[in-house]
């Protein structure tokens, strides 16, 4: 790491660089897969991409715009008032005002696992959810690292941030699910419309890039959402100036094994601590960065300061 | 014909681009407004927790005359300081005299643990943390306002939107920091 991406500022920058570049991969992908279909194909085959894309958008655009509602219900969060727990209001209201952001809905999703998420559309539809088990067991500087975090997602639009990465994986899972089709049913009958390349190699990895793409997709879309988790750390720490807030109680999720009840993958990425990255297979597969790196960060950030 | 259509497509470019730095730095300019008015929202629900705090403290502590005398004349000064720079130099008298009276606490064990003592600690925590927060997001909304109104090329639009830099809301001796040189 540069001395420069020490502070919140250089770390920022740097985790709003990177999504971008990812993102960009995520075009290119697209790109190389309706060449690939092109190539293999034929150019009539580029029909199918607003198909895909049209499904993807139908599939995503739903659960992105009613997303408030739906994560509520999926993880049986219930909104409170400020009068069920003024001191939580207080620190949400900290918060907001560091931020310049407008109070969000608070609710409770009663679990034994300590955990927290933000989810919303836009800064008018966010909801902040808190397990009832991390509020007993942070304090109040601890809690006032996690509202932060959380509040920062809503900052930066991440909701938008994983719907768009959500839209571009699923319109590739689905191009390449009908040309794999249209391969292995179609394909070989027509060869006069195939006006393009016959080249064996070319065809070959076209054939390569259809398989694999829906993986990478895959292992993109999981990359953007580690890189907007350390990007909420550095705006956390941006609205706090306080990384050690944060960063205790990123400990004290370490310490504790205990896991959300609602294991649903659908909506695992949203919590502060993953309930399902424990099971990934590979680093690469993980919604969110591994707890000690992100602590390491913090730490970093302490030791250095910003004046 | 081409090169009309260049032409075109370059001084549409250009507008847009004139349009977008001046809204932005219009936007600015209202979100310092913003932030200045929440600064002062704040240090109002301050001034308002004070009495009671004096009331609570006086009552189990009421020789503690000096601490007690200068929150209460920091408090007067606060609330009735006009402009940033005044404003600023009294919440920092009065951030000073209030944390000189919570040391003071400390020391009657009494007080610390009467009910309307510890029902005030929380309020008084909370709305110190609200008050610097509402300052820290006024300078980072200055920082980025003075950044684009005295960088090229969103400078040059900053006369047409009556926009200028604006002075830090300093709460430790504004004198003997280095404040940027305003003129309005």
């Amino acid at each position: 790491m540069s001395s420069s991406a020490i502070n919140f500022r250089g770390l920022q920058s740097a985790n709003r660089r990177k999504t971008f570049g990812l993102l960009a991969g995520m075009g290119l992908l697209v790109w190389a897969v309706v060449y690939a279909a092109m190539t293999y194909l034929g150019k009539s085959t580029t029909m199918i991409v607003p198909v895909a894309v049209g499904f993807a958008l139908i599939s995503v655009w739903g659960s992105y715009y009613f997303s408030d509602s739906l994560v509520m219900t999926m993880t049986g969060a219930r909104i409170i008032e400020r009068e069920d727990n003024p001191a939580l209001f207080n620190l949400v209201e900290e918060v907001c005002l560091a931020a310049g952001l407008k109070l969000p809905k608070v609710a409770i999703v009663e679990d034994s696992a300590p955990n927290a998420f933000a989810t919303g559309r836009n800064p008018d539809h966010a909801v902040i959810a808190f397990t009832t088990r991390i509020l007993q067991v942070m304090d109040r500087d601890e809690l006032q690292g996690v509202i932060a975090h959380e509040m920062s997602h809503v900052a930066n639009r991440d909701t938008l941030v994983s719907a768009v990465a959500a839209t571009t994986a699923g319109a590739i899972a689905i191009l390449s699910d009908i040309l794999m089709r249209m391969m292995i049913f179609g394909g070989m009958s027509d060869r006069d419309d195939r006006e393009e390349n016959q080249n064996p190699i070319a065809l070959v990895i076209s054939l390569v890039v259809l398989i694999l793409a829906p993986l990478a997709a895959v292992l993109l879309k999981s990359a953007i959402s580690r890189k907007r988790e350390s990007l909420a750390d550095a705006t956390a720490v941006a609205f706090t100036r306080n990384p050690a807030g944060l960063r205790r109680a990123l400990e004290v999720l370490q310490s504790d094994t205990t896991v959300v009840a609602q294991k649903s993958n659908a909506v695992a990425h949203i919590w502060i601590e993953s309930p399902l990255d424990g099971k990934s297979v590979s680093k690469l597969f993980s919604t969110h960065p591994p707890l000690e790196e992100r602590i390491a960060i913090l730490r970093n950030m302490e030791a250095n300061p910003i004046a | 014909m081409k090169s009309t259509i260049i032409l075109i497509a370059v001084l549409v470019l250009l507008v847009l681009w004139v349009v977008t730095s001046y809204n932005r730095l219009v936007r600015l300019n209202i979100s310092a407004d913003e932030a200045f008015a929440q600064i002062e929202v704040q240090l109002k629900r301050r001034a308002d927790l004070i009495p009671n705090l004096v009331e609570t403290v006086k009552g189990y502590a009421a020789h503690e005359k000096t601490t007690l005398d200068a929150v209460i004349s920091a408090r007067a000064k606060a609330t009735s300081a006009t402009g940033i720079a005044d404003v600023a130099a009294a919440d920092g008298q009065l951030t000073t005299a209030l944390r000189g009276l919570l040391a003071v606490a400390e020391s009657y064990p009494d007080l610390k643990a009467s009910a309307n003592f510890l029902a005030l600690q929380e309020e008084l925590s909370t709305t110190e943390n609200k008050v610097s927060f509402a300052r820290q997001f006024y300078n980072d909304t200055v920082r980025s306002l003075n950044q684009a109104v005295k960088s090229f090329p969103s400078s040059l639009f900053a006369g047409m939107a009556k926009v200028s830099a604006r002075a830090f809301y300093e709460v430790e001796n504004p004198t003997d920091r280095n404040v940027p040189n305003v003129k309005f």
